[in-house]
């Protein structure tokens, strides 16, 4: 999983970064995402933006919860807007994208 | 390795599905090797991204923010209720089925107060479960019953505050969305209370025809099992309910148009205090018999009993509180509620004994002397509702009316368009806004007066200009010229008097919310003194232009009040004001003399100049030129040579008091105005007196220690001198 990122990629104080990884998540911005967080709790939101430690900002997010603590149970859902899921709290994070951007995605892990 | 992030930790919620043709595909790798790309502060985000806005974001699991946090209590109400939290019966045992039902009572007494003190309806009366599955109790008569006349209650007082519009501030109190308000059949409340109010009164009287040994009336089953305490648990539910009940009927009485209910209305604010004063006495009684341990102290306690109340449960909803952030929220003591009700009841029983004065100036009187014990919102939105409604005072005479009547204009001329014009249109409109601010609260009302003082200056401009080019192009038909002339004069004079009024009281509002430091004062009064200057000339020209049409109607007559002669001077109303502008300027000039010579009351702040803090205060009032003409500098030449010589040869305060003593007898009848009356005589003489005693001991004397209290007036300070 060690990422091998070429040197020459990183340039500090120049304004782009070349990194092919951050390319490939800025591919993903404006798509809904699904973060589901350590309490049990997912959010639907746009992919609005990222930082450096992780933290993730979704615009137009839904909180789904479950109603019973026995899972499977029905989902309870409210708006909440703009939120920011900081990286400390976040378990999973998923993408809704075609077939073919998931096989992309998964090659790059490889 | 792409098999981790599928089968991740946390499955997938089965209810959140991805589009037909697409998948959720996992970039939790993807994320964390790009982050370990970026640099330190770099972000990635699109061209739409503002670094403001991103700032406002709500940040999920921040327990000042999040209020979906999970709390170690229930995921639902429905789990709640699968639990056990909220059992219908109660208990088994009907004698403890019926404590609790009475600490549920109590309990939602208390949510009831806390929530008119402010806080969301969610978190306090609606964190009872039984209220949140009202349909689930009705094989419980008595909380069935009284759960639903709460729920018609609530109803009923968010339907008035957000009728007025009272509660700017206040936002959190009308905030009711995704809570159960309304259901089917709430409108018969009333009399499925009434029902089970009757089966407990027989039971009452059962008992106590078995306890005294007249013979069993009826075949009656008791409410509970342990008769040694029927009584005491059947008149202990019977004031609950029965306050309920006249709530709801003040409530109802009060919604009818025109005050048309006022009168019933006050009937059941007297039953609702006797009332509450029984369920205060049941206290002894209830705290007695408690079952089980109850450690809470009674004055920290919802319930009288002092017990915890089954069902309620304020994690449960807080969600629903969302946006607002999730604070904890301490529920009012059943004592202080109680306490709450009685002050709510006997403001509501002020607004229902109001005359309805049709004259302007009584009303505004009223609602300034009514805010002066601080009256709580829906008390407050209650009287707004009385004073605007349909765009008419008190829902009947239509402003233009109420103007005229309040500008002294004898006779409108019909037909003239002139209830049509623009101006007039405006200035109505501005009347009902000033009423409906000085029903807010008092921080919030400042805030509106200073500024609405701008739009009366610009509309008293125009109707300047309107009246002088009314004047240039005079039509040929003289009398109607006559009459629409003096019609916009009246106007005038009075528009300008409601300028100096709302600036008047912008600078008492401030006294009364502490915005004022004591090095500050001295400018403070000597605004008030220039603007009680400027609104006793506007009072006295309308008197005056009034008194011409009572003198002239007078005459025609021929019965003539004795002290016509008398009144024709100077009316009542100015020499009170004539009293306020002597104890303004006495103050301003005592205090100036204090600077001066003693040196004390001096600097304002470290941080900004005393001119800096002029316009801070009176930026509002300088902007709509209220008055014209006024600045820092003018303050500082007329207070710069205050000394105490000349003062105690001058005397202010001595003024004041005169003037008070003389007014009493015009103002005999009214014991508002003798209270205001004594209090200036108090203010004064207090004043006079330190006045001496600072003068006597000369103005270097180090050990004099003066200080201002607001202890006889709200605005009007005392000076208090000791001797360290």
């Amino acid at each position: 999983m060690e990422q091998h990122v070429d040197p020459s990629s990183v340039h500090f104080g120049n304004d782009t970064n070349n990194s092919p990884l951050v390319g490939r998540v800025k591919k993903l911005l404006n798509h809904r995402m699904l973060v589901g967080i350590n309490d049990g709790r997912f959010f639907l939101g746009a992919f609005h933006c990222i930082d450096k430690q992780g933290n993730i900002i979704l615009q137009d997010a839904v909180e789904y919860r479950s109603t019973r603590r026995t899972s499977p149970s029905p989902m309870e859902q409210r708006c909440l807007g703009l939120i920011l899921i900081p990286s400390s709290c976040r378990s999973s994070c998923h993408v809704d994208c075609s077939i073919e951007e998931q096989i992309s995605l998964l090659s790059l892990q490889k | 390795m792409a098999e981790r992030g599928e089968g991740g930790d946390a499955p997938l919620p089965a209810s959140i599905y991805s589009d037909e043709q697409t998948v959720w595909a996992d970039v939790s790798p993807l994320l964390e090797a790009a982050c370990r790309d970026l640099r330190d502060g770099e972000l990635i985000h699109g061209e739409n991204f503002s670094l403001f806005a991103a700032m406002s974001a709500l940040e999920i699991m921040d327990p000042k923010m999040d209020s979906g946090i999970e709390h170690s209590g229930y995921h639902s109400i429905e789990e709640a209720i699968e639990d056990g939290a909220a059992p219908i019966p109660l208990s088994f045992d009907r004698t403890v089925d019926v404590q609790c039902t009475i600490d549920i009572m109590d309990h939602f007494l208390a949510c009831e107060a806390t929530w008119h003190k402010g806080h969301s309806l969610a978190q306090t009366v609606f964190s009872c479960i039984y209220l949140l599955r009202l349909d689930r109790t009705s094989p419980h008569a008595l909380l069935h019953s009284y759960c639903r006349i709460m729920r018609a209650t609530c109803a009923a007082v968010i339907s008035v505050v957000s009728d007025a519009r009272t509660h700017e501030e206040e936002d959190l109190f009308t905030m009711a969305y995704g809570l159960p308000l309304k259901g089917e059949g709430d409108e018969k409340c009333l009399s499925m209370l009434n029902a089970v109010e009757e089966t407990i009164s027989r039971q009452l009287r059962a008992c106590k025809a078995s306890s005294s040994k007249k013979g069993i009336l009826e075949n009656i089953e008791p409410l509970q099992t342990n008769l040694d305490l029927e009584e005491g648990y059947c008149k202990a539910l019977l004031c609950r309910l029965r306050f309920r009940k006249h709530f709801y009927h003040v409530l109802m009485c009060m919604k009818k148009p025109q005050g048309r209910g006022f009168e019933l209305a006050r009937k059941h604010i007297a039953s609702c205090l006797s009332e509450l004063a029984y369920i205060y006495n049941s206290l002894e009684f209830l705290g007695f018999n408690a079952y089980g341990s109850c450690q809470n102290d009674i004055e920290d306690s919802t319930t009288a009993s002092g017990r915890q109340p089954v069902g309620f449960d304020a994690s449960l909803n807080s969600r629903l509180a969302a946006p607002t952030p999730p604070r904890a929220i301490k529920i009012l003591s059943w004592k202080k509620a109680i306490k709450y009700f009685e002050k709510l009841l006997h403001d509501l029983d002020t607004i229902c004994s109001f005359s309805m004065d049709p004259l302007l100036e009584g009303i505004l009187r009223f609602v300034v002397q009514f805010q002066k014990s601080q009256p709580d919102l829906v008390a407050r939105a209650h009287l707004q509702r009385l004073l605007v409604q349909d765009g008419k005072l008190y829902g009947r005479d239509p402003v233009f009316d109420v103007i005229c009547r309040a500008a002294a204009v004898s006779d409108v001329p019909k037909n003239s368009g002139i209830q049509k014009s623009e101006i007039v249109l405006q200035l109505g409109q501005l009347a009902i806004n000033l009423l409906k601010i000085l029903c807010t609260n008092a921080a919030w009302q400042r805030r509106k007066l200073g500024k609405i003082l701008q739009d009366w200056s610009v509309i008293y401009v125009q109707l300047e200009l309107a009246s002088k080019r009314d004047f240039a192009e005079t039509p040929n038909i003289l009398t109607d010229v006559n009459v629409s002339m003096k019609l916009s004069k009246h106007l005038l004079i009075w528009t300008e008097e409601q300028i100096y009024w709302i600036a008047s009281r912008f600078l008492m509002l401030g006294f009364e919310l502490d915005l004022y430091s004591p090095t500050e004062y001295c400018m403070v009064y000597w605004y008030m003194y220039v603007v009680l200057i400027k609104l006793a000339e506007a009072t006295q020209l309308r008197m005056g232009t009034s008194s011409d049409i009572a003198k002239r109607k007078g005459k025609k007559k021929r019965d003539l009040p004795k002290d016509l002669a008398k009144d024709s001077q100077i009316p009542p109303m100015v020499l009170l004001l004539q009293c306020y502008i002597c104890l303004s300027e006495g103050l301003t000039m005592m205090l100036a003399a204090l600077r001066n010579e003693h040196k004390i009351f001096q600097r304002p702040s470290a941080f900004n100049t005393e001119e800096e803090r002029f316009i801070q205060h009176f930026e509002l009032l300088q902007r709509a030129h209220v008055p014209g003409h006024i600045s820092y500098m003018l303050f500082k030449e007329s207070t710069s040579h205050a000394q105490f010589s000349t003062l105690v040869r001058y005397n202010y305060f001595k003024d004041a008091q005169r003037i008070a003593k003389e007014l009493r007898s015009s103002f005999s009848s009214d014991s508002d105005r003798l209270v205001e009356l004594r209090q200036i005589e108090q203010v004064a003489e207090h004043n006079w007196i330190a006045l001496n005693v600072i003068c006597q001991a000369g103005a270097e004397d180090p050990s004099l220690k003066i200080s201002f209290e607001f202890s006889h007036h709200p605005c009007f300070a005392i000076a208090t001198v000791k001797r360290s």
